[in-house]
């Protein structure tokens, strides 16, 4: 008989040869240039845009950090569920918006459509420093739920770097060889799997360790009841408040479709269409977030504790005496909301170091950008690893922290695609006084009024600013800012 | 003609299930009992309004949609 670790480390092998094999043929299709690699060549259809946005928001953070944060904070999570869809709805205006601009003016990142409407390198070289400052913990957090899940599931005999090392290496090949194409496709073939498995253990828990989600329930009630009701807990145990809660459902929502790596999937898009379909079908994707909190709430009443609420899943997995084939396809999931996440973002984040914060600076050709880009993708892969060996914060504490940076993004990008009056200078004062009051009250956390989240502090600043910088300054070129908002607008008030 | 009316009430919907999922809207929808299909009430409420924007959301497309290819078939 063969020991079970062996069989589960046999499938997890499987399961990233497959998605290899799906990420190099992926490539074979798009072309050789920097829109191939940045932007699909423009002709990504439903499905895929479909499972890029599901599949990439539905990280790690989703699949190990929400039934941790369900288990030891209880309705706090909800917050999660609250978010997605308040988050996208705007996009169904904004993203073909987006889109028109991208395909007029011939932009592959979100900051050169700021550049595009408010000429100023500085803002390109800001955009991409903080974008990448954002990136850096978000990435390291998939690594870590990697790393995490493998170690578990082979009872530790593929420690946690070598676990993040080898699903990450898989990333790192295709990323490099296919660029967006590879995102696209593993994405679609993951996301696929994640909600198989989600829905399965979903129900297959509860049922095995309650005998239903009612019955599972009925004993939370009974026995923690403050698991159950908005706003649950803070880490320590504590009661949370309303005003931390209802600030991280807002600063999350707000910030959601700002993330520069989906926000740049509006250029992918084969069409406007596309676009709004996605996010009309998005509710779908969020519904099946429901078992991922199930399988969190499961493990309350669980008699022994995991070494660390983020590991909850894994843990009561492998407490459950479930075949190592569950267990296996089980770690396979969380590998895939892990990497369709990561891959996301290292992709996102050499594209957009190389387009916003070289280029404007250098000439290069195509075939320099692409191996700088290529260069970037290791780079930022590697701090992110370095910090994932090191790190100890909740995974859900981390993504929270890098919204209030992203937050920070959606002032200049409304202004730029909807609001004429704006100008650079109000873009840029805005932008650099939002993120400095965020810093300020993300590392003097205990100065917040009500608690509420560091990033709304920082556009509570950031919008004034922005608005009275740009009455009080004038547009330097009124021509080109008409022609940028009719593309925007499609011509027929769209 | 229905465009601006039904793309103001998608605004509002989306107004509205952001105060209801946050203080205090989510107050009085913020209990345990009755469980609706297994789940505490408070997650089903917000469950709810997800499974309702699904609804809007399409609500709006379809409008925008028809008004798209009428505009294209005028131009």
């Amino acid at each position: 008989m063969m020991e079970r670790w062996v069989i589960v480390a046999v499938i997890i092998a499987l399961y990233l040869g497959v998605t290899l094999g799906i990420g190099l043929r992926a490539g074979l299709r798009a072309s050789k240039s920097v829109t191939g690699f940045v932007a699909g060549d423009r002709a990504f259809g439903l499905l895929i845009m479909y499972f890029i946005f599901g599949a990439t928001m539905f990280s790690a953070f989703a699949f190990l950090g929400g039934p941790g944060w369900a288990y030891s904070r209880g309705a706090a999570a909800f917050y999660i569920l609250s978010y997605g869809v308040l988050g996208m709805a705007p996009w169904y205006s904004m993203g073909p918006r987006a889109a028109r601009v991208g395909r007029e003016f011939g932009f592959v990142t979100q900051a050169q459509l700021l550049v595009g409407r408010f000429p100023s390198r500085a803002l390109s070289v800001i955009m991409a420093t903080l974008t990448v400052l954002a990136f850096v913990p978000y990435v390291t957090l998939q690594m870590r739920g990697a790393g995490i899940v493998i170690e578990a599931v082979t009872d530790g005999h593929v420690p946690l770097w070598l676990g993040a090392a080898l699903a990450y290496g898989i990333v790192l090949i295709y990323v490099l060889s296919s660029g967006v194409a590879a995102v696209g496709w593993t994405n679609t073939f993951q996301g696929i799997f994640m909600l198989i498995i989600a829905w399965t253990l979903g129900i297959y828990l509860p049922m095995r360790l309650y005998g239903g989600i009612g019955p599972m329930f009925e004993r939370i009630a009974a026995e923690r009841p403050e698991l159950l009701t908005a706003p649950g807990l803070t880490a320590t145990g504590e009661p949370w408040t309303w005003g931390g809660y209802s600030t991280a459902i807002l600063v999350s929502a707000l910030g959601v479709a700002m993330w520069p790596h989906l926000f740049m999937k509006a250029f992918t898009a084969r069409d406007d269409r596309t676009i709004r379909r996605t996010v009309v079908l998005f509710p779908t994707f969020q519904l099946f977030l429901i078992p991922v909190f199930i399988i969190g709430f499961a493990g309350v009443l669980f008699p022994e504790r995991p070494p660390d609420p983020d590991f909850i899943l894994p843990f009561m997995i492998l407490r459950s005496d479930l075949p190592a084939l569950v267990v296996g396809l089980f770690c396979a999931g969380a590998l895939s909301a892990s990497m369709s996440t990561g891959d996301a973002l290292l992709h996102a984040g050499a594209s957009i170091t190389v387009e916003d914060g070289i280029r404007p600076f250098r000439d290069l050709t195509d075939d320099q950008q692409r191996r700088w880009m290529r260069a970037l993708v290791v780079g930022l892969g590697a701090v992110s690893y370095f910090f994932a060996l090191y790190q100890g914060i909740s995974l859900v504490r981390l993504l929270l922290s890098s919204y209030g940076i992203i937050v920070q993004f959606m002032p200049p990008l409304l202004a730029a695609l909807y609001w004429r009056r704006a100008t650079t200078a109000g873009v840029v004062s805005g932008l650099l006084s939002g993120t400095a009051v965020t810093v300020f009250f993300f590392i003097q956390g205990h100065l917040r009024p009500l608690d509420l989240h560091e990033g709304i502090l920082g556009v509570l600043v950031h919008v004034p600013v922005l608005v009275g910088v740009s009455l009080l300054t004038r547009d330097a070129r009124p021509a080109a800012t008409d022609r940028f908002l009719a593309v925007a607008r499609g011509g027929r008030g769209g | 003609m229905m465009r601006p009316w039904i793309r103001g009430g998608t605004a509002v919907f989306f107004l509205l299930f952001a105060a209801g999922v946050t203080w205090p809207g989510m107050v009085p929808f913020n209990r345990i009992e009755p469980l609706v299909l297994g789940l505490p009430f408070s997650m089903a409420w917000i469950a709810f309004l997800v499974a309702l924007s699904f609804l809007v959301l399409a609500i709006l497309d379809r409008v925008e949609e028809k008004a798209e290819r009428r505009d294209g078939e005028d131009a």
